[in-house]
């Protein structure tokens, strides 16, 4: 599923519209740095709490395209400009992570197929 | 670039500096990507080398990190004369973590570090004492696919 559809299904507020085009299949939540560094498979949407700048170091390594800011987390500036510079969508909405991992199971997306 | 010959970059890693994390990372990733090496193996290389700049940056009060691209293996070297690590077997052990609370509310601090490294390498050696500091060498050699 492209992300601008599941950023426009979701009323998400877009911070960084980067790459909206790309296609998504999967999910992964946590927010637990080392935890999506280690288990996280790449490509996947990523929903976290986490609003600092290393979000984005992290999605970079793992070639993250689409950040989901759950509970009505903003992001810090650092965050916003270090997706920007890197590509990265970055979105948050009021949702809470639960509710918001929900909506994307409905979508269509789903967890790591790897065993 | 003549194989033979190893690639070495060298990077400096400052203590605290939050913002600065994951560039070497990144940089080294970008690297071997350019000279070609698979995406898991760029994948690989890039984890290590952003856990144990991690590491340096919230226990080691600063350090080196360095990255040797040979013919068969890339070696990730992080160096720094911080406090050491008292029990490097515990230390391993997933969920283990010395971390200040500040750092474990950024989402870091989780006792996966080390665990992660020792994942996403083939060889792992840690050469620590407690006052002195600390040394990490971590090797992926070219023809080990996924981890």
């Amino acid at each position: 599923m492209k992300i601008s559809e599941i950023l426009r299904q979701l009323g998400a507020t877009v911070h960084v519209t980067a790459g909206l085009d790309r296609d998504v299949e999967v999910g992964v939540v946590g927010d637990l740095l080392s935890f999506i560094m280690g288990s996280a498979p790449e490509g996947a949407v990523w929903v976290t709490i986490q609003n600092h700048v290393n979000v984005a170091a992290v999605a970079v390594l793992k070639e993250i395209p689409l950040v989901l800011l759950a509970s009505g987390r903003t992001p810090s500036p650092e965050l916003e400009d270090h997706c920007a510079r890197e590509s990265i969508a970055l979105a948050s909405t009021g949702l809470d992570a639960f509710e918001l991992c929900g909506r994307l199971y409905e979508m269509g997306l789903c967890g790591s197929r790897r065993s | 670039m003549s194989l033979n010959e190893p690639l070495v970059i060298e990077r400096e890693v400052k203590p605290l500096d939050f913002l600065a994390a994951g560039e070497t990372a990144s940089e080294f990733k970008d690297t071997l990507r350019s000279l070609g090496i698979s995406a898991e193996l760029c994948r690989r290389t890039s984890i290590v080398t952003y856990e144990a700049e991690m590491n340096i940056v919230i226990h080691g009060g600063g350090g080196s990190i360095a990255m040797k691209m040979e013919e068969d293996k890339i070696t990730i070297v992080a160096s720094d004369e911080g406090p050491g690590i008292e029990d490097v077997e515990l230390a391993m052990q997933e969920g283990y973590s010395t971390a200040p609370d500040f750092i474990r509310e950024l989402g870091f601090g989780a006792g996966m570090g080390l665990p992660n490294i020792k994942k996403y390498s083939d060889e792992l050696e840690i050469d620590t004492k407690p006052g002195k500091g600390t040394t990490l060498k971590a090797v992926i050699y070219l023809d080990s696919g996924e981890a």
